[in-house]
């Protein structure tokens, strides 16, 4: 272990099982299994770092041997490197309601066939439900001699319905995650939510690029905070000069109501007991009455860095611990949901997220939603369909006008690096003044 | 192959037929942060995905732990028992095959000497713009696929990978460039000097008014919006499905007559392959013909559904995902003109592409890299748009394919310029 400063080791082991009905035909619905093993060894300057499977941390030497392995890739590495803190200690994981492990594939096929079925509503053509359960055993060891292990459980299900009318094709889709329990059952709603959605889309007509005033449901509230601030808090981004929130501390970018909080500590989806440094986790208000408050840190960006604690170090299996959010969300304000629409007047309700993307080094970000409706008189009325919002980040979060009182939280998957993680998102309804909606309408 | 011929052997024994498709490989990785190498990774992967076929009733697993294949083929028979019953017409048979793909060099292999040139040549290239680089990555892999099958299949090849990429920052403007290739061939100081450029170029850039606009779209700008609208639009299982816009066009003009778009696993490209994700024997599949639509991408199972023959176009994601129907080497092809020579706004990428509506092909999608051109000349930057439309309604009649195709992701295609297209500016 010659010129090696400190080591650490994560193993993921467990199963997966996915399910796909497709149009009432199973067309998939089994389980595979993995065991992925990624051993990190922090040289004079830099890491060296072996991934492989199927590792054994326990046989004589294994480790040894890997660090061995290890040390010499950091013969080409360069970067001084200070880490901040010490690891652990790990966080109770919520109790399962009902643990998926002990249900039989057969039941969960038929309660899933439930909700496919129920997309089935008139004008509807094809329906589609997947579910996806994950267990996943963590090891976490290090050169301090820390060793802790815990169980994490993740399922959940989408279903999707096409409608078809005259040529015309639309999509609706529903999905529900967590780390709480089995969700399959009572979800027929869902299904059906997903049907009469596409059938809406059918009638609903393209938006109209242009300026004007946004009322964001919870679901893109959510993606707003994740895109327009919570990647450009990343404490890796900002070390690398890739953020337009660095050096932004104690300024003021948006509306002195506004704050905005990560928190891995949550029973949500994106909830950790513990990072993947084997720091312990704990929440950031990353943005504080409008103001940039605190950064996402893993243990190499926060000392460099500064403004907040390591604990945001998270890895798919198998892959490098990256700076990552968790549980991401703007704090309820006090205005109710109907009071928010008069006051917007004429504008836009944008509804529901097919995903968005930023830019955090130029500070430009996008979303997309599902549908919405022209706001006509304070009034919800023309549904609209293919919709989506760009904005910069030090600018629009200054157009958040009002912020409601009605805070939800959405499941999904966060992409970043090459790795996908499970996070939440979830904000009230917000209004946001003369924005840049995208669509391809005309006048 | 003595425990894949294990598998097939026990696996025979439950089921009507089992097939073993394996990977094994070794990769280096090396990263750098601010423009110094950060971490160097070396990563060995192995791991099998197991599928059985009993009965019409198809049933899949996959480990990464050779100790646990019995379980493994246990997960796979109980998998396929709670599948829906479907018309099979079986596994492929061996056949003799002509090496046509290439799919490895012999001379890369994942040692850190190659992979720190390629580092050098990344940050050199940067280098001739006044910027600051933010992130980067090389990537050199090497490794063997194996497909086996109970009807005598033993089909093997090695693969090798090189890869590099660099992002770099000037004020608030942001350039990415990337390459990737079977061969040790990247040019990675001329990726370095792209992406150096790009953020170079494009800070401090204008607002555009809304209105339509002749583009020109970098091939990956192009292979984003193919990729998630059009590529899935070919599928041939989303086609009987009735999740396809491309449904009941057989035999119509579809695109641009001036278009057309085929897989080819023999090109030089990074999805280069002999056979498919099932053993079938890979060929040219022409989708779109001069803008006709002539053929869409079936696997085994969609044809035997279906009751017509695979193309050849199952894909695997790793050993751990189920065959699938994909593209290989997706090429975009057409009569080549000069898309530069009149004035145009180019695109070298947007974001957000993955926010088009795969049914429909709508689209609204944020510019990034954005610039005037004229005469092959880069023009002033337009600082920030949004660019929305459909992608089949504005590849029905383009204005012409770019004279250079690059490889991105499984795609080959060129720029291709798009006129009156509605940009949505400040």
């Amino acid at each position: 272990m010659q010129g090696i400063r400190y080591y650490d080791l994560r193993q993921v082991r467990g199963y997966g099982t996915r399910i796909d009905i497709d149009n009432g035909a199973v067309e998939e619905a089994g389980t595979s299994f993995f065991d992925d093993t990624v051993i990190r060894a922090l040289g004079p300057k830099g890491w060296g770092v072996v991934t492989m499977d199927s590792f054994v941390p326990d046989a004589p030497t294994s480790i040894e041997n890997a660090i061995a392995e290890a040390a010499p890739l950091t013969a080409v590495t360069h970067e001084d490197i200070l880490l901040a803190g010490v690891p652990g200690p790990v966080r109770a994981v919520p109790a399962l309601r009902e643990d998926p492990a002990v249900i039989h594939l057969d039941e969960k096929i038929d309660l899933l066939h439930g909700i496919e079925r129920a997309a089935r509503v008139p004008e509807v053509g094809n329906t589609r439900a997947t579910y996806l359960e994950r267990k996943e055993t963590v090891r976490f060891m290090d050169s301090s001699g820390i060793d802790i292990s815990y169980d994490v459980t993740r399922c959940g299900f989408s279903v999707m319905a096409v409608a078809v009318r005259q040529g015309r094709m639309q999509m609706g889709r529903e999905s529900r995650h967590t780390i709480s329990g089995f969700n399959l059952r009572h979800q027929e709603g869902m299904g059906e939510k997903a049907g009469r959605t596409a059938v809406a889309l059918l009638d609903a007509v393209p938006a109209r690029g242009k300026r004007m005033n946004v009322v964001l449901d919870q679901e893109l509230g959510g993606v707003f905070a994740h895109e327009a601030v919570g990647h450009a808090s990343e404490g890796d981004l900002i070390k690398e000069g890739n953020s337009v929130l660095r050096g932004k501390i104690g300024e003021t970018i948006g509306n002195r109501d506004l704050t905005i909080i990560d928190d891995p500590t949550l029973p949500e989806f994106g909830f950790e007991p513990l990072d993947a440094e084997g720091m312990a986790v704990h929440r950031t208000e990353v943005i504080q009455g409008g103001k940039v408050h605190a950064y996402l840190h893993n243990r190499e960006t926060a000392p460099v860095v500064g403004n907040g604690e390591p604990g945001n170090a998270r890895a798919m299996a198998g892959s490098i611990p990256q700076v990552r959010m968790s549980n991401t969300f703007i704090e309820n304000g006090d205005i109710a949901f109907e009071e928010l629409l008069e006051v917007c007047g004429t504008g836009i309700l944008l509804k529901g997220s097919r995903g968005g993307q930023v830019d955090p080094g130029r500070g430009v970000f996008l979303f997309n939603a599902e549908y919405g409706y022209l706001i006509e008189n304070g009034e919800c009325t023309t549904m609209v369909r293919d919709v989506s919002l760009s904005g910069e980040i030090l600018s629009t979060l200054h157009d958040i006008e009002l912020i409601g009182n009605d805070r939800l939280m959405y499941e999904g998957f966060c992409g970043k690096g090459g790795q996908s993680v499970p996070v939440s998102d979830g904000a009230p309804h917000l209004l946001l003044r003369h924005t840049v909606v995208g669509g391809s309408g005309t006048d | 192959m003595e425990l894949i011929e294990a598998i097939l052997e026990e696996g025979i024994r439950r089921c009507d037929e089992v097939e073993v498709f394996g990977t094994n490989g070794t990769s280096l990785s090396l990263t750098l942060k601010g423009g110094i190498l950060h971490s160097a990774e070396l990563s060995r992967s192995w791991g099998v995905g197991i599928r059985t076929i009993e009965k019409g009733k198809i049933g899949f697993s996959s480990t990464s732990d050779p100790g646990r294949w019995r379980e493994c083929l246990k997960a796979a028979c109980e998998s396929g028992t709670a599948a829906t019953h479907q018309e099979w017409k079986g596994l492929p048979g061996p056949v003799e095959y002509p090496l046509r793909a290439p799919t490895h060099d012999p001379s890369l292999f994942p040692n850190l000497d190659p992979a720190q040139l390629l580092a050098d040549a990344l940050l050199e290239g940067a280098g001739e713009h006044p910027v600051t680089i933010t992130d980067g990555s090389v990537d050199l892999s090497r490794g063997t696929i194996i497909l086996a099958n109970s009807r005598g299949v033993r089909y093997t090849a090695p693969r090798t990978l090189a890869s590099v990429s660099l992002e770099a920052i000037h004020g608030t403007s942001t350039g990415y460039e990337f390459d990737a290739s079977v061969f040790m061939e990247l040019d990675a100081r001329a990726v370095g000097e792209q992406a150096a450029f790009l953020a170079s170029h494009c800070d401090g850039g204008y607002d555009i008014s809304t209105g339509d606009y002749d583009l020109v779209l970098s091939p990956i700008a192009v292979a984003q919006l193919l990729g998630h609208a059009v590529v899935p639009a070919l599928s041939g299982r989303n086609v009987h499905a009735g999740r396809s816009r491309l449904s009941g066009e057989l035999g119509k003009q579809c695109l641009d007559e001036g278009l057309s778009l085929y897989d080819d696993p023999f090109a030089r490209g990074t999805g280069a392959t002999d056979w498919d994700g099932e053993g079938v024997l890979a060929r040219r599949i022409p989708f779109v013909n001069d803008g006709v639509l002539e053929r869409f991408a079936y696997d085994l199972k969609t044809a035997s559904r279906y009751g017509t023959e695979s193309t050849a176009s199952a894909v695997r994601s790793g050993y751990g995902g189920a065959p699938a129907i994909g593209v290989h080497n997706l090429v975009v092809d057409g009569e080549r003109t000069g898309v530069f020579d009149d004035k145009a706004l180019f695109v070298h990428d947007i974001v957000g592409a993955h926010t088009a509506n795969p049914l429909t092909g709508d689209f609204s999608v944020e510019l990034s890299n954005a610039y005037w051109i004229e005469g092959g000349i880069p023009g002033t930057p337009v600082r920030k748009a949004m660019y929305a439309g459909n992608i089949f309604e504005a590849f029905r009649s383009i204005g012409g394919l770019g004279k250079e195709s690059r490889v991105v992701g499984s795609a080959i295609l060129p720029p291709v310029r798009l006129n009156k297209q509605r940009i949505i500016g400040k």
